[in-house]
């Protein structure tokens, strides 16, 4: 009974995906299964899906970081504004894009240290850096659009392509399977979830609970400033809007992928199927002309309706909900009850 | 049934998981009297009063208040008889002021408008007929324990309450508030509401009760009259006097001279003062004392866990490292007090439990974790520990409390260990996995590793302990080195009664 719950839930997740490929192919036979839209559904996840492979520490540990899409946004102006200043020339691109990670790094670093040293829920930390980060971006941009058509260093990050294949979907994968690696293999990945689990336990376990949540947000800035520097490369522009709502997308991956946002559960594969999902709907709604402001509704029901269930089963497997079975029995028992006493 | 008994139970039963907690348990309290419920821990004190208001469900049994039998089910079931708990941790809301909290949830309310001014003056009448004196436009977190616990007796009151349960309610109250506390008690009493009294203080027992049931192993083994109330006779019936023979005695131990942790004048303001003690190679040191007295705290400084204001701790005749994670590669590990929110993950499986201390050893220096080595480890734990299931991939959350406790302690085994701080080691765990425990520990001390056992289990520190200490208020008021030290020594020291009758230990 237990080995066969264990096998469909391993299977639970590609099935999702079948499944929702196969309505969506049976709903827009002509538009949906086609190479070029499989293509341009990849080079959309593509964007998110980096910053999920870093937002997802600060939710292991039962944080969260807003702040996403944001830094995107500031990573994309550092790195185009420093191109444009050193001429569109290749050491600009290098500095511009070492400029651009750096201020996502900073902006994790301040992040984490704030969390650990004033206890700040990282909720409203980072929604207030969420904003503030929005602002700079804003003075530094002057609040325009910054074209940056050249040169082809920087151009092809977004918008190359490397054996047919555009170029930004290796940059996931790669960070994808450095972000599993530290989850699975490292002492770092192993703490992570010992102090998402039990934060008192790890703690007297020896595991450096500061370190540990200093390090989860330097990254997901860092994932988030990857994900904006190939955003500004694949628009060719630099704009204070340029990432505004992708924190949504990333959460919603992060979730609807499995991880409790109480800490201590969650994958990096799961995030990436929540990130595939989010895209195929993203897609589908697109491709069947549902209009846009339909389309933040119908998200917001999905992330709700995840969270609902994860919460849901996990009451009922902690004992807190009835179980399906115990109601089906005290129905049978009423039902009992009730022929007795007609009788 | 007399006239005046407000509350009887009868034949009460509980079990949790198989385990029956209370076995036919008989209890009955009058109008107007301060009833004191005893027994060690564990022997049901809890499970009783849970059951009285609501919180669990009971087996068996049937309830009786004022003559007439009633169904308990939940909480307001027993609001709704006139049954208040003042509980051990306040359940006021801190920002609210007193008035506010005094009649929450039964606010005057005309036409959906709160009328404050009646609300203060019934406070205020309140007040004045017990003889209490607070500011009712105070807010709650500006007073202090004792004021708290005064506005939760208020609270009980306007609720019409006839039968106060106080659970321990000078645990962490000053001598002098406690005392006012008593006057407290003592206008109830006159007021004919009658008050269930839960204490480890002797000597407040013997102050306030007007009777007096002793609990022990689920059954309710005495209920004394005032006049019968003497220490001696209460301890022993507490301990039962069948056990004294084998097990309510151990026998302490002679140490080897050589002195690996020396504690110094330790202290830490508002849990203990100036304690000092040393601890031989090989030595298992017991402390004794009531919950609240400084036992935990002593350990978690230690452990590195808090910090002490003064004093010093030398480990062989060294400072000790200032985080925990280099007194655990310097050789210690720390059992903590409460399993289930300190000592392990519960989602995470046994092998990352086991494997959580002991990264330096399995990854050798580098980042990468050696997953052969990990599961090696584990499987050893498990066969070293007796781990029921055997699957490294279960999760801890989902073991038994003592399987649970073995991960525990097995991630501490698979060190090297030098000093090992054990706290309440088998609280809430099964008599057969609570032997293999103190085998452990035997087997430990026997190779030299030096152990500090806390526990409130008087059996246990008297097995386990090669010497003790206890504890009283954060000071050391007795040590226990040599000859045949009974259960009565340490609960006389530990609850104050040094000067009481002497015992015959024949």
């Amino acid at each position: 009974m237990n080995k066969k719950i264990q096998i469909s839930k391993k299977f639970q997740k590609p099935l999702i995906l079948l499944i929702v490929i196969v309505i969506l192919t049976a709903l827009q036979p002509n538009a949906f299964p086609t190479l070029s839209n499989f293509k341009s559904i990849l080079l959309a996840i593509s964007i998110y899906g980096v910053m999920v492979c870093g937002a997802i520490y600060p939710i292991l540990l039962g944080g969260i970081d807003l702040s996403v899409g944001a830094v995107a946004a500031l990573s994309g102006a550092c790195t185009v504004l420093t191109i444009v200043r050193f001429d569109y020339s290749p050491e600009g691109v290098i500095l511009g894009i070492f400029l651009g990670l750096c201020a996502g790094i900073l902006v994790g670093a301040v992040h984490g240290l704030v969390v650990t040293n004033f206890d700040v829920p990282p909720f409203l930390i980072t929604l207030a850096s969420m904003n503030i980060i929005y602002g700079l971006t804003q003075l530094l941009t002057d609040n325009m659009v910054i074209s940056c058509l050249k040169p082809a260093g920087f151009t092809f990050i977004g918008g190359g392509r490397f054996l047919g294949m555009p170029f930004p979907i290796y940059i996931l994968l790669l960070m994808a399977a450095v972000s599993f690696f530290i989850l699975n293999k490292t002492i770092l990945g192993r703490n992570i979830y010992a102090v998402g689990g039990n934060p008192s336990a790890a703690a007297l376990s020896g595991v450096s609970t500061k370190r540990i949540t200093i390090i989860s947000y330097v990254f997901s800035g860092f994932t988030a400033a990857v994900a904006g520097i190939i955003l500004a490369s694949m628009n060719q522009q630099a704009i204070a809007k340029a990432a505004m709502g992708y924190e949504n997308d990333v959460l919603t991956a992060i979730v609807v992928g499995g991880a409790s946002l109480m800490g201590g559960e969650g994958s990096i594969q799961g995030a990436m199927f929540g990130a595939l999902l989010v895209g195929l709907l993203n897609n589908g709604l697109r491709l069947m002309g549902v209009p846009s402001i339909y389309h933040t509704v119908i998200k917001g029901i999905v992330i709700i309706a995840a969270v609902a269930f994860d919460i849901y089963y996990r009451n009922k497997n902690s004992g807190l909900v009835r179980s399906k079975k115990e109601t089906s029995a005290s129905r049978k028992r009423r039902r009992e009850k009730r022929k007795n006493e007609n009788h | 049934m007399s006239k005046d008994v407000l509350l009887c139970m009868k034949q009460v039963e509980k079990s949790f998981s198989g385990v029956q907690v209370l076995k036919k348990v008989d209890f009955e309290i009058k109008q107007g009297e301060v009833h004191a419920l005893m027994g060690e821990n564990g022997a049901g004190k809890s499970t009783l009063i849970k059951i009285l208001t609501g919180v669990y469900p009971k087996d068996g049994g049937t309830f009786f208040f004022n003559g007439q039998e009633v169904q308990i089910n939940s909480r307001q079931d027993a609001k709704n008889l006139g049954i208040a708990v003042i509980y051990q941790e306040l359940s006021l809301v801190p920002t609210l002021t007193v008035t506010q909290n005094i009649l929450l949830g039964q606010e005057d309310v005309k036409a959906g408008i709160l009328n404050k001014k009646s609300m203060r003056e019934k406070v205020l009448a309140l007040m004045e007929c017990y003889g209490l004196s607070l500011d009712p436009d105070a807010v709650t977190e500006t007073l202090s324990i004792a004021q708290r616990q005064m506005v939760e007796i208020l609270k009980a009151l306007t609720l019409d309450a006839s039968l106060i349960i106080m659970d321990e309610p000078t645990a962490s109250l000053s001598s002098k508030e406690a005392e006012c506390l008593f006057e407290i008690i003592k206008t109830l009493k006159e007021k004919k509401v009658s008050i269930l009294y839960i204490s480890h203080r002797l000597e407040e027992i013997y102050r306030l009760s007007d009777r007096l049931t002793v609990l022990r192993d689920g059954e309710n083994v005495a209920v004394l009259e005032k006049d019968q109330i003497n220490p001696t006779e209460v301890i022993r019936l507490m301990i039962g006097k069948e056990l004294i023979d084998d097990n309510s005695h151990g026998q302490m131990r002679p140490f080897q001279p050589e002195v690996v942790l020396k504690v110094e004048n330790l202290c830490r303001k508002g849990a203990f003062s100036n304690v000092s003690f040393e601890v031989h190679k090989g030595e298992v040191l017991g402390i004794g004392g009531l919950v609240g007295s400084g036992r935990t705290e002593i350990l978690r400084c230690i452990f590195g866990a808090d910090r002490y204001d003064s004093g010093t701790i030398l480990f062989n005749g060294m400072p000790l490292p200032s985080s925990v994670l280099k007194r655990i590669r310097a050789g210690f590990g720390l059992i903590p007090e409460d399993r289930r929110n300190q000592g392990f993950v519960p989602l995470l499986n046994i092998n990352r439990n086991i494997a959580i201390t002991n990264y330096d050893i399995l990854s050798k220096g580098n980042m990468i974790v050696n997953k052969k080595d990990e599961m090696a480890m584990c499987r050893k734990a498990i066969a070293q520990l007796n781990v029921k299931p055997n699957n490294p991939e279960i999760n801890v959350g989902n073991l038994s409390g003592g399987n649970q406790q073995k991960v525990v302690v097995g991630k501490w085994m698979m060190r090297n260990l030098k000093v090992l701080l054990i706290d309440e080691p088998t609280a809430g765990i099964d008599v057969g996995v609570k032997e293999e425990i103190y085998k452990l520990i035997e087997d430990l001390a026997s190779k030299g590793v030096v152990i500090i056992l806390v526990s409130s289990d008087l059996k246990e520190l008297l097995r386990v302990s090669h010497r003790m200490i206890v504890l009283r208020h954060g000071r050391i008021v007795e040590e226990l080195k040599e000859g045949v030290v009974f259960q009565e020594d340490v609960l006389k020291a530990a609850s104050g009664i040094l000067g009481g009758e002497a015992v015959n230990h024949e």
